[in-house]
């Protein structure tokens, strides 16, 4: 089967697109859509320049979708003295796995010549991941704990390094599972801001000066299509699952996607799509209500909607 | 015309593909139904083509064509264990 835009031997098929692409035009389409994303998403905001550049913290955990993320974006912005790209790894204590995928940060953030900042729970906590699964005083999932943890991580370090903007390398995949979660959970404000916080075009959002803005430029990328582009560029991407990951209701979702996609090419995009239009009204809805509730958390001060903040609640109780 | 599927990192699986259901509405292309599509193989093995790549001779294919290939790999997608979603419970 040839490639529809040369005589090239195809390697993939898009079946919500009907496009069958040879590697050179496949490598095309995935650049072209994310730099798509950046213009519509009002990335490199009018009025920016070398003399004071803008710093895009991404975050690099050395998986698949971090690593393509960070290569097309050094690609589309090396020539540009506007934007300063620093990766940002976080060690989160699970032994040999974080230790791997760590040693696809360096060779990538060497290779690409980008500043590379590694932060770990343990240094920042004094938690493991390894042990929190182990003592699990709440009941709950390790990605509970360990998204908690992160979260509060990222934003701490996009401060800390004066970022403007936190990238996220988060695929078509991930955010149609999580646009369905919160249709399912009935999550009305979730979406508003799940607008707020990184679908909607930097220029649309409702004002949040607490927190850095925050950018997924991967989101029209279809998982698999980003772990092909990882493979057919041989990008150093770690390739072990974690040993914890145990997302249960997440991989319901992804598994009534993957037979929604084969039956209905084309569903995750109209997903997504009809979600972010939702998500922009329920943004207008919902208004100014956030900022009301923010106070800093009475132990570690960050920006929160609780006395205590959900990150300092955890690790109260690991002790 | 026996196929190997080889699921790097799990199981390999032998199969017939005199047995393997074609023409499948979505099953891909194909060539008219005769030969099963790499898509139809997968779904022997319950696997979706969103989940993983299919790879003849080191080399990506197309999962709507035909199998022309006795041995294929299969290479699952890894999730990204450290992905949860950023926007929630601030």
């Amino acid at each position: 089967m040839d490639c529809n835009r040369c005589d090239e031997e195809a390697i993939m098929h898009a079946a919500y697109s009907g496009a069958h692409l040879c590697t050179d035009h496949f490598r095309e389409s995935v650049e072209k859509r994310v730099r798509r994303r950046v213009r519509r998403d009002d990335l490199v905001p009018h009025g920016v320049t070398p003399e004071d550049p803008l710093t895009w913290v991404i975050g690099l955990s050395g998986g698949k979708d971090s690593v393509v993320l960070t290569e097309i974006l050094h690609e589309t912005f090396a020539e540009d003295p506007r934007i300063e790209l620093v990766g940002l790894t976080i060690h989160e204590g699970i032994e040999g796995y974080r230790d791997k995928s760590l040693e696809a940060c360096v060779e990538l953030t060497d290779d690409l010549g980008i500043r590379h900042e590694v932060v770990s729970y343990e240094e920042e906590f004094g938690v493991r991941m390894d042990d929190v699964v182990e003592d699990d005083p709440e009941n709950m999932a390790a990605c509970a704990y360990c998204g908690v943890f992160r979260r509060d991580l990222l934003s701490n370090y996009a401060d800390e390094l004066e970022a403007d903007l936190l990238l996220t390398g988060h695929n078509l995949d991930d955010e149609a599972q999580t646009a369905m979660m919160n249709f399912l959970e009935g999550d009305v404000e979730q979406m508003a801001k799940h607008f707020d916080a990184s679908l909607g075009p930097l220029s649309e959002r409702d004002e949040q000066d607490e927190f850095v803005p925050r950018a997924k430029p991967l989101r029209d990328v279809p998982e698999k299509e980003v772990a092909l582009y990882a493979h057919v560029n041989d990008l150093p991407a770690h390739i072990t699952e974690c040993p914890h990951s145990s997302e249960a209701y997440r991989g319901e979702i992804q598994q009534l996607l993957y037979g929604l996609e084969e039956n209905h090419p084309g569903t995750r995009h109209s997903i997504l799509s009809g979600y972010e239009e939702l998500a922009s009204i329920m943004s207008g809805e919902f208004s100014g209500d956030d900022g009301a509730n923010l106070q800093d958390c009475a132990e570690c001060g960050s920006t929160t909607t609780r006395e205590v903040c959900r990150k300092c609640s955890l690790l109260e109780s690991l002790v | 015309m026996r196929v190997t599927v080889d699921v790097k990192g799990e199981e390999t699986h032998e199969i017939d593909l005199e047995t393997v259901s074609a023409g499948s509405p979505n099953g891909g292309a194909g060539t008219g139904g005769s030969t099963p599509t790499y898509q139809e193989l997968l779904a022997e093995i319950d696997l979706s083509p969103h989940e993983v790549s299919v790879l003849v001779d080191g080399r990506p294919v197309p999962e709507d064509q035909p199998v022309e290939s006795d041995h294929v790999t299969v290479l699952r997608l890894i999730k990204g264990g450290s992905k949860p979603p950023i926007d929630r419970n601030r």
